[in-house]
């Protein structure tokens, strides 16, 4: 098949579309693809590490509420990295630790320094929760707009590409818009799991931290008792 | 973040790599090899109104005349018929129509032939009854070089001398007049006839009074001789001039198809069509300077009557009715619309073959519209 002029070069597939596009165009493209591509990577990240504090989590409570001593479990979770509720544990256990155990005089004064230890500890497990999802949420709202400057781009150099060649024929025409709008349609796409995304983790990074703090709380109430217990026992021996 | 990062991309070029096969080159629309027709706006008179038939035939889809015989010659004949002219009258049916052999118009020869007015025969009479015996008058005519030989003998005779002054000059202008080959023996006829009547009417007695008579009709013979040199009229050959066809009547176009149920003639859309008065309006506008701004125009209403001629120019004045408003406004854009009219007068783009309809237009104008 001979096809003469204005049709044999109207191809348009993918590829040729992006190769036709303009250097501006082109640019922004290739950018929210790296978008699309970090925001898949985040996703995918995210999903694993919050299955994996979920887990451990679930480990944690388990161990903990086992009855098993909490000194039992300071010296074996001292040894390792810790992360989550084990962090948190660790934390109050080293700071009450090295309060009580040098004997402290004031037990409100024991109590408020384990809490500030705890809350210091929750924010960083918490902030590590949260990191890079504002990259995810700043893909997500501005990426159908580069995709838009891309289109007006395209769409701009297409018509001056038209006013030059003076024919308004729509195959002269439609590859033009056609490029400028596949800018359009990779901002989409990488705009609207970015959003979901986002959406999704933000909720899971705050029910993680909800239960974080949860246990922190009920660990401070713990503690609290135990050092009621100790001092009274240490009165008692006095 | 390292292991997702490659995971993310590895999958994104996996789907990359997807959509370029899948999408490829998307199948470009089939475009149906239709063939282009062509659309024209025709208006619905032409078909609404009567069509040319016969009015005796049984109805048929296309209305069409009894068919005709003989090959067409007329172009654009309107009338159906067998004649070699476009008539409108109903055709004679026993003539049979043959070609017209009308005489050529004479050929205007240097010298006039004579004029054969009574008044010239008539002063021929006189001289030869004036003087006695010589009934020679053709003779005389015929052959200029007698003439002087006849003036002798004719002057001593006649008793008074009052034919000479007479006589001499026209001797002299008969001569010039005389050789006409194409004279035909009617002529003769005629000069007879005034031969005759003078012989009655004039009494011998009043010869004097006929002398200053003759006197007068030379000079008036002089003159007539002098404008029949310039026009080659001759009132006798008239007849051969004259048409002798029998009148036939019928039109001219020829009609191929059977006949059918139809009018006399094609009176497709007599009326004016809305753009064709549309038109007609836009050129009186065109040259219809409103004056913008002015008070009560609004309600002014004008009725212009117009009598067209065939080339579209305005016959008589434009009767302007105006209605509505103040007696000001009226008066200032009847007067406009007057001018307007006068000036867009000879009006374009009216149908020749409507004239009947546009032959007087009424065109109502809303000042209002156009400020």
């Amino acid at each position: 098949m001979e096809q003469v002029g204005l049709a044999a070069t109207a191809d348009v597939t993918l590829w040729s579309l992006f190769m036709q596009a303009g250097l501006v165009v082109k640019l922004v493209m290739i950018g929210l693809l790296a978008a699309s591509v970090w925001t898949w990577a985040i996703m995918v990240d995210k999903t694993i590490a919050f299955n994996k504090a979920r887990r451990q989590f679930d480990n944690f409570e388990q161990v903990f509420w086992s009855g098993q001593s909490l000194e039992e479990l300071y010296r074996t979770l001292s040894d390792r990295q810790t992360s989550g509720m084990g962090a948190i544990f660790v934390a109050a256990m080293r700071e009450w630790k090295k309060s009580f155990e040098r004997g402290a005089r004031s037990p409100i004064g024991l109590q408020m320094r384990i809490d500030r230890a705890m809350d210091v500890t929750l924010a960083r497990e918490a902030e590590s929760f949260e990191a890079r999802l504002g990259s995810l949420a700043t893909i997500g709202s501005a990426g159908p707009f580069v995709g838009l400057f891309g289109t007006v781009v395209g769409i701009m150099t297409s018509f001056q590409a038209i006013a030059g060649s003076k024919s308004t024929n729509l195959a002269v025409v439609a590859p033009g818009i056609a490029e400028a709008l596949l800018a359009t349609a990779i901002g989409l796409l990488a705009a609207i799991p970015a959003v979901i995304a986002y959406n999704k983790f933000s909720a899971d990074a705050a029910k993680l931290s909800a239960r974080m703090e949860g246990f922190a709380d009920e660990f401070s109430a713990i503690l609290s008792r135990q050092i009621d217990e100790k001092l009274q026992t240490r009165q008692a021996a006095q | 973040m390292k292991a997702s990062l490659i995971t993310s991309s590895v999958v994104h070029a996996m789907v990359l790599t997807l959509a370029l096969a899948s999408f490829g080159s998307p199948e470009p629309f089939e475009v149906m090899d239709v063939e282009s027709l062509p659309v024209d706006i025709v208006p619905v008179e032409s078909i609404t109104q009567i069509q040319q038939g016969d009015k005796t035939a049984p109805k048929a889809e296309k209305s069409s005349p009894v068919p005709t015989k003989r090959p067409d010659i007329v172009e654009n004949a309107e009338n159906v018929g067998e004649n070699t002219v476009d008539l409108k009258n109903t055709p004679t049916p026993n003539v049979k129509p043959k070609e017209t052999e009308s005489a050529a118009a004479p050929e205007k020869t240097e010298k006039a032939p004579p004029t054969p007015d009574p008044v010239q025969e008539e002063i021929k009479a006189s001289e030869e009854q004036a003087p006695a015996p010589e009934p020679v008058p053709q003779e005389v005519a015929a052959l200029p070089e007698s003439k002087p030989e006849v003036k002798p003998e004719t002057k001593p005779e006649p008793v008074p001398a009052e034919t000479k002054p007479a006589e001499s000059p026209e001797a002299e202008a008969l001569p010039d007049n005389v050789p006409t080959p194409q004279m035909k023996p009617k002529v003769e006829k005629a000069a007879e006839k005034p031969v005759e009547k003078p012989v009655e009417k004039k009494p011998e007695t009043e010869t004097a009074k006929a002398d200053t008579k003759t006197a007068e009709q030379k000079k008036k013979e002089q003159k007539k001789a002098a404008s029949a040199k310039e026009s080659d009229f001759n009132a006798d050959e008239i007849a051969a001039l004259l048409n002798k066809q029998d009148p036939s009547g019928g039109g001219a176009k020829r009609a191929t198809e059977q006949a059918s149920l139809g009018g006399k003639k094609t009176t497709g859309g007599n009326t004016l069509s809305m753009s064709e008065m549309d038109a007609l309006r836009g050129q009186i506008q065109n040259n219809w300077s409103i004056i913008p701004g002015m008070a009560d125009a609004s309600d002014v209403r004008i009725k212009v009557t117009i009598k067209l001629d065939e080339s579209g120019a305005i016959i008589g004045e434009p009767e302007v009715e105006a209605t509505g408003g103040t007696d000001a406004a009226r008066r200032a854009l009847s007067g406009g619309a007057r001018r307007a009219v006068l000036k867009s007068s000879p009006f374009k783009g009216l149908p020749a073959d409507k004239y009947d309809s546009w032959s007087e237009v009424v065109v109502n104008f809303d000042p209002s519209s156009m400020l």
